[in-house]
């Protein structure tokens, strides 16, 4: 599979946690956390989330992910991070607990 | 929030989570769509013992049907009959969520290939998510990336320092060019200041007279602006040009008068060459 490909599924994923309220925004920015956005967001990004709080007066993780879009999560976070947010969110739900069983 | 996930729990006993299926439905499709996933991938989790458990008669007899009436019978064809949609509606989430799992591990993993093996020893230890994930993408797949996410970063924020240079070559080479002109275009200017100038060369010589010239000015500019008025009160084009022609006569007139100064010079001159000065320096 090429990045492209993968970066597109994980994009879908979180569009559809995000859809779904499997996680909330602020379950993603608990694993994209304002190192990780700082260190992986490219300036002009970066530069567009602060311009929408500071208009807002406010920054907020729905706020950060309208700007921030799942498409850009998958672009530019480490899919990584991602998969976390989405592993800990199905540990929530207990869907993984009983694979085994 | 919370009514949503004790509903969650709850429905999660009885089979399905509502939200998580959508999630699954979305999460399979787009997986099998872009390329991710491929059915044997989900059947390999999705056996037929599983399905023989969950799925329902109507469902296994289109399956049954399918199979029968195709060359062929492979994880393609099951998949494609069933239906994305159905396998997450009856078969339990966390065998779902175990073939999502692998799916992500594997992308994770990139083309490395100890990643299944990370997999397949994830696998008998599914309760921890976190565990499994975190291991194999630190193993090969987050260096690569996060090396050229910073890679890219860095370069990015270089970028505002770069592209300024850039402009200020851009503004260098058209300053320079549009320079030029502009110093050409100042001397066209200037030349009328170097008439003045060397009108004001004439004053230098005269600074010791400085008294002198302003009250000479102060006289034509006060005659130009009586002396058309009353001779001609035609329109102001004409009025304006004998104006002009006014004010040269008035120089001519201003010259007389400081010609009348310029005595005062040539008799200071005469005292420098006369003996007078020397008696009055003596």
């Amino acid at each position: 599979m090429s990045n492209d490909q993968r970066q597109a599924w994980f994009a879908r994923v979180m569009e559809s946690g995000l859809e779904n309220d499997i996680f909330a925004p602020s379950d993603v920015l608990a694993h994209a956390t304002p190192d990780v956005l700082a260190s992986h967001l490219p300036p002009e990004l970066l530069s567009k989330v602060l311009s929408a709080s500071l208009a807002a007066g406010s920054m907020t993780p729905e706020r950060v992910l309208e700007t921030v879009t799942p498409d850009l999560l998958a672009k530019h976070l480490p899919h990584e991070v991602l998969w976390q947010c989405i592993a800990a969110a199905a540990a929530r739900a207990g869907v993984n607990k009983t694979v085994g069983s | 929030m919370h009514r949503r996930r004790r509903g969650a729990r709850r429905r999660e006993q009885d089979g399905g989570l509502v939200n998580l299926k959508a999630f699954f439905v979305a999460t399979l499709s787009s997986a099998l769509d872009l390329g991710i996933a491929i059915p044997d991938d989900v059947i390999r989790h999705v056996t037929p013992d599983v399905l023989a458990a969950h799925l329902p008669r109507p469902l296994w007899a289109r399956l049954l049907t399918a199979c029968v009436g195709a060359p062929r019978v492979d994880a393609q064809l099951v998949v494609e009959t069933i239906g994305v949609p159905n396998l997450c509606e009856h078969v339990p989430a966390p065998i779902i969520w175990a073939c999502i799992e692998e799916l992500a591990l594997r992308a994770l993993g990139g083309v490395v290939i100890a990643v299944p093996a990370a997999m397949s020893s994830s696998r008998p230890n599914p309760g921890q998510t976190t565990q499994v994930s975190r291991p194999i993408p630190l193993a090969s797949p987050p260096p690569p990336l996060a090396a050229e996410h910073k890679v890219a970063a860095a370069p990015v924020s270089l970028g505002p320092s770069i592209p300024a240079p850039g402009h200020e070559a851009e503004l260098d080479a058209s300053g320079r060019t549009r320079v030029p002109p502009g110093q050409r275009f100042r001397p066209s200017s200037s030349g009328i200041g170097r008439l003045a100038a060397a009108n004001n060369a004439r004053r230098p010589q005269a600074q010791a007279t400085p008294p002198a010239p302003p009250p000479a000015a102060e006289l034509p500019a006060e005659r130009s602006g009586t002396l058309p008025r009353v001779k001609r009160g035609q329109t102001e084009s004409d009025f304006d040009l004998e104006t002009y022609v006014g004010n040269k006569d008035d120089w001519k007139n201003a010259l007389a008068v400081e010609d009348e100064q310029l005595v005062d010079w040539s008799a200071s001159d005469e005292t420098v060459t006369s003996g007078d000065e020397i008696n009055r320096k003596r």
